[in-house]
Order: C-alpha cells, then sequence, then structure tokens
C-alpha cells in the first residue's frame, strides 16, 4: 500500500463546540449552528466560504440533518452535502468525506458537524424500543438486548474469556479518562473516581458498570477542512490530515473490531507506524471498547491492553495519552466528532484552551491537560469503522 | 391470560421461514447450496460464492455460549420482571459457527454461564404466532 494521495494536501483549520449538558432547552437545529458558526469564525471565514456540509447518524436521522443546517445558514451555493448511516463508527469517516472533498476540488472549505439532544431525547427514543421491531432488530431486541450495553458487551466478554482482561483492567481506564476530564472546563463529569468507586459502582449490563458506561449528552460539534495551500492563511496553524479510512469488514472474533482491517491501510497510507503516534483519541461508549480500538490500532501487543492501562500507559504523561479530553465516558457523547476538537486543540501550537491553566501551559497535572509536543495524532471511530491520522503544522 | 407485553419479531421475506421453523419447534437457517455453507442473519445470496440457491436446513437443538452479558438494567420496562437475565451469542452445533443466534440462557444461576458453555435450544412459545428460541444447559 502506498501513502494516500491525500495525504497532507488537507487540514482542519476551524472547530467550535456548544457546551455539553444534559438538557440544552434548544432544537439541534441551533447546537448545529452555534458549534458551526464557532468553527467559520475559528477558521477566518466567513459563512459563505462554505461549499460543502457533511454529518453522520445512527440508524434512523435522530440527529441534525445536513441539508436544513445548510438551508439554515443560508449557504448560496454548497457543492456537495452528505449524512452518512455510519453511526458513531464514522466520526473520522466524515472528516475523510471533507478532505476528500476538498483534495478533488469539488468543495474548497468543508463544514463537518455533529449535533444531537441524545440526552433529552433519549428516552423517547428508547421507548420505540419497546415496540415490535423488523430488520437486525428482529433477532436481538425479542430477547432483551435494547441497550448498546448488550450489543458491545459480548467483545467485551470474549476478550475477558480469550486474554484474562478483568473489570479491574476497566476501572484503570475509566479513574484514568476521569482524571483527563477534570482538567476540562467543557466536560461533563469533572468529580474524581477512585478504583474502588468504579468496582463498587452498580452492574449495568455485565461485563459493564455504570463507571464502564458513557453518558449521553446534548451539545454540538463542528470543524472547517480546507486545502493545506489555503490553511497558510487561517487564523490558526493548520492541523494536517495524513490519512484516513472509513468503512468496515469481517474480523475473526468478537475480542478484535475492524480496527485490525484498517490500522494497516491508515499507517501505510500516513507513511508512519503505531510507535510515531504521539495521542490517541479513541472512540470510548463503553471502557472495554476504548481499550480493544487501542490493541487493534496496534498501540499495544493484542491481548495485552489490561496491564497497560493499568500501569497508567493511557495518562497525560505516559507512552500514548489516551483522550486527553476524557471522552464520550467523562467528557461527553457527541458521537466522536468532540475527538476530533481535542485532537486539533493539542495539535495547535497554542495548545488546548479549555483546561485550568492560566496562561502558557505549565504540565502540571493539577491543572494542565497539555500533552508535552505532540507530533501525531490517531483518532477512530466505532469497532475501527473509521479512522484518521492528524499531524500538527 | 395477559398479553405478551415483550417487543415481537416483525419477520421479513428472507427471515419469514426462520420464525416458521421455531414455530415448529425446529431450528433451520439457510445453508449454500453451491457451497455448502451456512449463513447468518438470512439474506437472499450466499455472501461467500454469490450463488442464489440455497436450502432452509434443520439445524442441530444444541450449541454452545460463544459470549454474553447479563441485563441487570432494563431500558424497556416489559423486561423489568425478568431481570437479571443473560443475553447469549450461541453458535449453533455444526454450522462451523456461521450461524451464531443471540438469544437468552433460561434456569441457569447468571454467575455459571461461561463462554464455552453448551446448551441446548427450548422453544417459548410466547404467543400463538410467535415462538422464540431459547437456550438451557445441556
Amino acid at each position: 500500500m502506498p501513502e494516500q494521495a491525500i495525504k497532507d494536501k488537507t487540514a482542519i483549520v476551524g472547530i467550535g463546540w456548544t457546551p455539553f449538558t444534559r438538557q440544552s432547552g434548544v432544537r439541534t437545529l441551533t447546537l448545529a449552528a452555534q458549534a458551526s458558526l464557532m468553527a467559520i469564525n475559528d477558521a477566518g471565514l466567513q459563512v459563505q466560504d462554505i461549499d460543502g456540509v457533511v454529518s453522520y447518524f445512527h440508524k434512523r436521522p435522530e440527529t441534525q440533518e445536513v441539508r436544513d443546517l445548510a438551508r439554515a445558514l443560508g449557504l448560496k451555493k454548497c457543492n456537495f452535502q452528505f449524512y452518512s448511516d455510519g453511526g458513531g463508527g464514522w466520526n473520522c469517516g466524515a472528516v475523510l468525506a471533507g478532505a476528500m472533498l476538498v483534495h478533488s476540488g469539488v468543495c474548497k472549505n468543508v463544514l463537518v458537524f455533529k449535533a444531537q439532544n441524545r440526552y433529552s431525547e433519549g428516552r423517547a427514543a428508547r421507548a420505540e424500543r419497546a415496540h415490535d421491531v423488523s430488520g437486525a432488530d428482529q433477532f436481538t431486541v425479542p430477547f432483551g438486548a435494547h441497550h448498546a450495553a448488550a450489543s458491545f458487551g459480548p467483545h467485551a466478554t470474549a476478550h475477558m474469556a480469550r486474554y484474562g482482561t478483568t473489570s479491574l483492567d476497566f476501572a484503570h481506564l475509566a479513574v484514568t479518562e476521569r482524571s483527563h476530564a477534570m482538567l476540562n472546563k467543557k466536560a461533563m463529569m469533572r468529580k474524581p473516581m477512585t478504583i474502588a468507586e468504579h468496582q463498587s459502582s452498580r452492574w449495568i449490563i455485565y461485563p459493564f458498570r455504570l463507571f464502564d458506561c458513557c453518558q449521553e449528552t446534548d451539545g454540538a460539534v463542528a470543524l472547517v477542512i480546507t486545502s493545506a495551500e489555503r490553511a497558510r492563511d487561517g487564523k490558526h496553524a493548520p492541523v494536517y490530515v495524513m490519512a484516513g479510512i472509513g468503512g468496515s469488514g469481517q474480523t475473526a472474533g468478537l475480542w478484535e473490531t475492524n480496527g485490525v482491517n484498517a490500522a494497516p491501510l491508515l499507517y501505510e497510507g500516513a507513511g508512519i507506524t503505531p510507535r510515531d503516534v504521539s495521542i490517541a483519541e479513541i472512540y470510548d461508549p463503553f471502557t472495554f471498547m476504548c481499550m480493544v480500538h487501542i490493541e487493534d490500532f496496534g498501540l499495544v501487543k493484542k491481548g495485552e491492553i489490561g496491564p497497560w492501562v493499568s500501569a497508567g500507559h493511557n495518562r497525560l504523561d505516559g507512552v500514548v495519552p489516551v483522550n486527553t479530553h476524557g471522552g464520550l465516558l467523562s467528557e461527553g457523547h457527541i458521537a466522536g466528532l468532540n475527538h476530533f476538537i481535542e485532537a486539533v486543540q493539542q495539535l495547535r501550537p497554542e495548545g488546548v484552551v479549555d483546561d485550568l491553566c492560566e496562561g502558557p501551559h505549565t504540565y502540571d497535572r493539577a491543572t494542565c491537560r497539555q500533552v508535552r509536543s505532540p507530533e501525531v495524532a490517531l483518532v477512530c471511530g466505532e469497532g475501527g469503522g473509521s479512522a484518521m491520522l492528524l499531524r500538527k503544522a | 391470560m395477559t398479553a405478551y407485553a415483550k417487543p415481537l419479531p416483525q419477520p421479513d421475506l428472507d427471515t419469514q421461514p426462520y420464525w416458521e421453523a421455531c414455530k415448529g419447534h425446529e431450528l433451520r437457517a439457510q445453508r449454500c447450496n453451491n457451497c455448502g455453507e451456512f449463513r447468518w442473519p438470512p439474506q437472499a445470496f450466499c455472501p461467500e460464492c454469490y450463488a442464489w440457491e440455497f436450502t432452509w436446513t434443520k439445524l442441530s437443538r444444541t450449541g454452545m455460549v460463544y459470549s454474553f452479558v447479563v441485563v441487570h438494567y432494563a431500558a424497556v420496562a416489559s423486561f423489568q420482571p425478568d431481570l437479571p437475565y443473560v443475553i447469549a451469542h450461541i453458535a449453533i452445533d455444526g454450522t462451523n459457527e456461521r450461524v451464531r443466534l443471540v438469544s437468552n440462557v433460561i434456569d441457569c444461576p447468571w454467575q455459571e454461564v461461561r463462554v464455552g458453555m453448551p446448551v441446548r435450544v427450548v422453544f417459548d412459545d410466547v404467543t400463538a404466532e410467535v415462538t422464540l428460541a431459547k437456550f438451557r444447559p445441556l
């Protein structure tokens, strides 16, 4: 596999977000616009400079549709709109679509966003699962599998049986991510968590306890992608797209994800190896899913993730800091597009702007969550359904 | 008898024969007439060799717990009385692990369920029209 033709040809130049809450009190369209206008402004662009819009949804378009945002923003000319059904697996796919649109010349500046009232509208969505079910759900829901933990739990159980991974390993990951969220002003969960608190939290769906599960979130994030050439004139230093992948294949068993298929293509596409990754913002709806993704993207040998997280190698000063914002588990669940906001912030020369540092970054872990000089960030979506490598300018 | 309150499957053109077989207290799945592989879930053609001819073949009544979870929190109220209950992926014997059904393991304390545990099908006629294939330890 040669390097991807898009390597370093496009860059993320603007990022925006709304507060992450349990009750936004506004429509998803309002959330989407708020995050998008912030991202466009952050890029130093005008709204009419945007000529492509991309988003994604899970199962049914419960989140904000693309065409409605394009209309609400009053875009006079939009060359491409795309709303993918890839769900949380597609955070990087959406950004890759933006990069490809720019590199192909179809669009100049693409807006990628995700907006949802997933907490406040979640109850209604769950109530629908009480009714008769068709499609793939006909083989699961009648047996009481309604919750995402019932879909992903079997992956964890299979990994535990095969490699000896334990709930205590999960606890270490949850506690580390919480410690990162405590340094993040926009994180929903900023109370300290201990291993004992994790281990005594109630079972939701075994092998997942309460503190193995992320929360649902009302909120939106957005980013703007442009060409590497135009990116040089931006307000901020560009963060370059090295390579990306967005699709899903087969795996040998539940103990691995599509990450095993995606990783070689991704690293070869960028011309680097997993050893070059400085930080990783990894899809983590459940503790275990983050762990299996870390393995499948080659940051640790298969089956050895338990000891790796228990040794703290995923901490801010660890071997590869993971989910430096607190992840879906502790920052909030904006379908993993929030992971890009963090990766871009970490890779900008000024670093993150929403930790507890006042003035320059101190690297004192009581206040500062900026990683020391990260060069390359890995981002991945649910099940390794998409992934991307970004690098600093 | 009170009405069955839980969600029921809505079969489609591809899946109808599976649910019909369950109603007759049999497990059946499609087997490709060309390459002989079983497939799951049901679909009109073989994902291995793309042949369109298949036979709804009777399966073994036994299988193995391939993986599982234990539900302690009911997202849907009608399952509340069953808590905690086990949802397992059951690899049906003789299908080369191609047919892996999601179902409940019943008549077994949840703490005793293990990956690799052998199980046998039990047919639960939940309504006059619908039968669910569940499993209990061998």
